[in-house]
């Protein structure tokens, strides 16, 4: 029995999240930011969320994520100028297609663990970042991208402006709602057992791997969703979308946020868009080295992240009024 | 194959001297890994600073006095990065120290955009080493006229006298026996009275004192602008990857492969492109911890 | 007529619905002396991209790479827009030599210019970011910059959907005015197509109708359009082509294609690269002794069709001494508007400007001038009033704006390295060989295909 007590304390932080984020278009202007990018915001948060599905729930770090993103962007982009220009269509298809080469990949590189997942995922990654900009440049349009589609329309309504922000902003409460009850579950406990020990965990008899396979490939379908979105918002896909940049970009966002706390990494990529594209412009042509400082402070004083620093002030905070 | 024995050779050269240089980057590389166990995604970094070093001393100074100078000044380089960031890390994960060095990378790399500029500065070949060996003259089976440039082979024995040197080093000084326990069981040796940590801080100097070799001879080859380090880092990275984390041998095997795939891969720009990765996922897959990596590290 | 029309341009973000254009143009006929050439234009005129202007200042936006491989020359490209800005308010420059030229030294349409700049990271995702950050938050009317065909192409589609019009900067693939044209996007520089009837020419008189060639060729749109058009004019004077390979877009060391070109028998290695894989593949081809070489009985020859000054000087001069290819422009021109433009870019800056700087600037100016012919920041009126513009006096001689696929239509450059002891400055790497006429190498749009589309945006 879930009384609404209950759920509002089961559910409160994607609540505080679907608050901030519908009122985005409200409050982000006061600080620089503009329409473009908070819908650009709304489907980084969902890329991370799913990263942190495997990174911050079972420990593996993926190099090549962008694989599963760009792959789902190409699809969408394809399937819009060539077969419909309604969404749901080509978001279903996009989302489909990289869950299966996420499954594939998934089975051959989740044998490893380390820095030899990493760079087998990255191996991947950049094999179809060389193959889009070189043999598939016929469908991939190579280095000028995809270019082209109509404006995609879901059913009757034109995804431009607020309507797509608001499309992007829902999809990211409900999957961000999903990865919490993923969380929550038996099987995301098993997969946070894998980061833990993975060795103890195969000796009680329960197959590891079943769950890895898993984590990864919800993880893959988040970027997946991402990717597909990034096409909605914008008719167009770069091969940049499948390059380590963006996969590092992916890992970055999660580290300053702060790993395993599905909440922090959706801090990290607001935090890095935001700086990228808004700070960025009063800091001119030194903004990278800036961040990258900024990257490292992190890492070296902060290893959990934006969260660390909020857990660190609350209990500053708390042992106060303790002492008091 | 219709391949005549010139283009055969040509190729093969290629191969080695495009392998040379992943070597020298990647030698470094997993010295300090295999040693210290750190994964230092800044490697390309401190090869960036060698190259902008060894240029900026040879146009005002000279080639000598660069390869007099280059390679002390990244030891002294790495020494102090070793001191003060490298080694609060050595109790960190893995990944943190990726994202740390990686971070690290970037912030070096935009420094030396900042002070010289993003544009390509060019680093000419000393007069000694410039021209072309007519190699005809040399292997008789060649047919009529065979010729490579003379700093490229120069590179290609410049490689195999360091990695020689990095073997002698380990293998036949007591420096290197010490160093060879300690990546086996450093705490063993702290019970023992012997200072593990400065002597790793001296390896983590050797390492980028390489990466200052690399950048003398390799500068000319691969010029000079701010990209070179992370465009050099994910193949080198991949190379001792391949070869399996801390092993020298299987560097400098995996480096020749690569070098020679691309060489002989270059007609087809299908495969050439992806020939990298290609070996990188076959070994990875088949041989879980590389080709001559030690069983148990990082598997 | 005047105050119905600056409170036309002046009005609110509401924008024009029908209705208010209706009480208008009800008004206007009762009250202005001219009605039909007022609602002419009023009926047009709704909200579009930015359109209308509010305030007194009017904001573009300058979209340059300052991270990345083409910093650089993104640094260029903004001091000429800087420059670009600086005239249009206070006049001075290229508005003293361009003609027809509405421009006043008093702003655009009496607004003053104001700009806001962007990073394009040469990265198209992170340009279109930037570029929306400039429309949709700080309302700019035109956006321009960018130093890669890619990025361009990027950025002319978002602004065309978003109804911005797109100066492009330094991108010389034929598809930006060809398969990828599009109603709100313009170039000025010019293309590869250009680039192979201007320098083919050129190569015959000084190495001879009997060559065979070799290209190497980066592996994307502009290296293709640039190999094609380089073998399509090198084969119409003679040449044969012995062998072309794609080289990817990543590689640094060209060492294994070049042995293939060693083991061919051209006598002639065309590069078709371009920043820093034009730096390394032709320091690599030197390193080859590839210029000191003897093929067929005829010396070897390097040709690298699109030149650059940074691209010359990241090369070094003892490198490219004596290599043929091609620019938009270059700060030795003799002619008034270059002229006045070297003048006071090195007077602001204290060096001569690049060509990616002329174009920018040029492009700037132009956009400008469009808006005073047209009398309105209406961006149907003023695409119209840029197509088919016939302008002097801001350098390569006698231009057509082409109004059929927005191509700037001008003289070339044939240019050719100096060597290290003809160099009088820092700035100085190329001699120009040759002004090749607009008229021979003008093209019929018709074979590179593509739609400039609608003047209002979907």
């Amino acid at each position: 029995m879930i009384t609404q007590q209950n759920f509002w304390q089961h559910n409160k932080a994607v609540l505080m999240f679907a608050l901030v984020a519908l009122t985005m278009p409200l409050w982000f202007p006061l600080i620089g930011g503009y329409s473009g990018l908070d819908t650009k915001i709304m489907i980084f948060c969902i890329f991370v969320v799913g990263f942190d599905i495997l990174l911050g729930f079972t420990g593996y770090l993926s190099f090549g994520h962008a694989a599963f993103f760009g792959i789902s962007a190409y699809t969408t982009g394809i399937m819009l100028k060539n077969f419909s220009d309604n969404i749901i269509p080509a978001i279903i298809v996009a989302v489909a297609a990289a869950t299966l080469v996420a499954l594939i990949i998934g089975l051959l590189t989740l044998k490893r663990t380390g820095i030899y997942f990493s760079i087998l995922t990255l191996a991947f990654a950049e094999m179809f970042d060389s193959m889009a900009m070189s043999m598939l440049q016929k469908w991939t349009g190579g280095e000028n991208g995809l270019t082209g589609m109509p404006t995609p329309m879901l059913f009757d309504l034109k995804m431009q402006g607020d309507t797509v922000f608001y499309f992007c902003a829902l999809m990211a409460i409900l999957l961000y709602y999903l990865a919490k009850r993923i969380e929550r579950s038996p099987v995301g406990l098993m997969m946070k057992a894998i980061k833990c020990n993975q060795t103890r965990l195969e000796y009680t008899g329960i197959n590891a791997r079943k769950y890895k396979l898993l984590a990864f490939v919800l993880s893959a379908m988040y970027a997946a969703v991402a990717g597909s979105l990034m096409v909605v918002y914008e008719p167009f896909v770069g091969h940049e979308f499948l390059g380590w940049h963006q996969s590092g970009e992916i890992v970055i966002m999660s580290v300053i946020g702060g790993v395993g706390t599905l909440v922090g990494p959706m801090l990290g990529a607001g935090f890095m868009l935001y700086f990228e594209n808004v700070l960025s412009v009063s800091l001119g042509e030194q903004w990278l080295l800036v961040l990258g400082v900024i990257f490292m402070v992190v890492v070296i004083f902060m290893p959990g992240g934006f969260m660390e620093a909020v857990a660190r002030l609350k209990k500053r905070f708390f042992t106060t009024i303790d002492g008091e | 194959m219709d391949m005549t024995l010139n283009a055969f050779t040509l190729s093969l050269l290629t191969g080695l001297q495009l392998g040379s240089i992943y070597v020298l980057i990647a030698l470094g590389l997993t010295l300090i890994f295999g040693t210290l166990g750190v994964v230092n995604f800044a490697h390309g970094a401190l090869y960036l600073i060698a190259i902008y070093l060894a240029v900026s001393i040879n146009n005002a100074l000279g080639f000598g006095l660069a390869l007099i100078l280059v390679p002390p000044i990244l030891f002294v380089i790495g020494i102090l990065l070793e001191r003060g960031l490298i080694q609060r890390f050595y109790n960190r994960p893995h990944t943190d120290q990726i994202l740390v060095t990686f971070g690290l990378a970037i912030v070096l790399q935009e420094l030396l955009k900042w002070i010289f500029g993003a544009n390509n500065i060019p680093f000419a070949i000393p007069s000694w080493g410039n021209g072309i060996i007519m190699l005809h003259d040399y292997l008789p089976f060649l047919e009529g006229f065979v010729v490579y440039p003379k700093w490229r082979l120069i590179l290609v024995v410049v490689s195999i006298v360091t990695v020689a040197a990095v073997f002698a080093l380990l293998h036949l000084t007591r420096f290197g026996l010490v160093i060879r326990a300690g990546m086996r069981d450093a705490e063993m040796l702290q019970f023992m009275g012997v200072n593990i940590n400065r002597r790793f801080m001296i390896v983590f100097g050797l390492g980028a004192m390489i990466a200052g070799i690399a950048g003398v001879f390799g500068g000319p080859v691969t010029q000079v602008s701010p990209e070179v380090g992370m465009q050099l880092l994910v193949p080198s990275f991949l190379i001792v990857v391949i070869g399996g984390m801390g092993s020298l041998g299987g560097a400098v095997l995996a480096g020749i492969l690569i070098g020679m795939a691309q060489s002989f891969t270059a007609p087809y720009i299908y495969i050439n492109t992806i020939i990298i990765y290609l070996i990188t996922v076959i070994i990875l897959l088949v041989r879980p911890r590389g080709l001559l990596g030690a069983k148990g590290v990082f598997e | 007529m005047t105050d119905v029309k600056s409170e036309k341009t002046n009005h609110t973000a509401a924008g024009w619905s029908r209705r208010d254009v209706l009480k208008a143009t009800s008004v206007g006929a009762v009250s202005a002396a001219t009605p039909m050439f007022f609602t002419q234009n009023a009926w047009a005129e709704e909200a579009i991209g930015n359109y209308p202007v509010k305030g007194s200042e009017v904001v573009l936006g300058f979209n340059v790479p300052q991270t990345g491989a083409y910093a650089d020359e993104g640094a260029d490209e903004l001091r000429a827009y800087k420059l670009a800005v600086k005239h249009l308010n206070n006049g001075g420059g290229m508005l003293d030599t361009l003609k027809p030229s509405k421009l006043t030294g008093n702003g655009i349409l009496g607004k003053k210019v104001t700009y806001v700049t962007g990073d394009t990271q040469t990265n198209a995702d992170a340009s279109r970011t930037s570029a929306r950050r400039m429309i949709e938050r700080d309302k700019v009317i035109m956006v321009t910059g960018g130093s890669s065909s890619g990025i361009a192409i990027a950025q002319q589609y978002l602004c065309n959907e978003l109804g911005i019009i797109f100066m492009c900067g330094l991108t010389h693939s034929n598809d930006t005015t060809g398969k990828d044209k599009q109603r709100y996007g313009f170039r000025h520089f010019f293309n590869a197509h250009m680039t192979g009837k201007a320098l083919s020419p050129v190569l015959s008189n000084e190495y001879g109708k009997d060559r065979r060639a070799f290209h190497l060729t980066a592996d994307y749109s502009w290296g293709h359009t640039q190999q094609e058009s380089m073998q399509e004019f090198t084969e119409k004077e003679g040449w044969s082509t012995e062998g072309n390979i794609m080289t990817p877009l990543k590689t640094t060391d060209f060492s294994q294609y070049l042995s293939q070109v060693l083991n061919s028998d051209a006598d002639v290695l065309i590069l078709n690269h371009y920043g820093a894989n034009m730096v390394n593949s032709l320091t690599n081809a030197v390193n080859f002794g590839m210029r000191d070489m003897q093929k067929n009985g005829k010396n070897l020859e390097v040709v690298v069709p699109l030149y650059s000054r940074l691209m010359a000087k990241g090369a070094g001069s003892a490198n490219i001494d004596g290599v043929l290819g091609t620019s938009g422009w270059n700060w030795a021109l003799e002619d008034e508007g270059s002229k006045v433009f070297v003048k006071a870019f090195s007077d602001e800056y204290g060096f001569p400007p690049s060509q990616a700087a002329h174009t920018c600037y040029v492009q700037t100016l132009l956009y400008a001038n469009a808006c005073e012919m047209a009398g309105t920041f209406y961006p149907p009126e003023v695409i119209k009033a840029l197509e088919d513009f016939e302008f002097t006096g801001a350098g390569n001689g006698p231009t057509l704006y082409r109004g059929s696929d927005h191509q700037c239509i001008k003289d070339i450059l044939v240019m050719q390295g100096k060597s290290p002891s003809a160099r009088t400055s820092d700035f100085d790497y190329l001699q120009i060989v040759d002004q090749v006429a607009a008229k021979t190498v003008d093209y019929d749009p018709a074979i590179f295909g593509g739609e400039l589309g609608p003047y209002v945006p979907a």
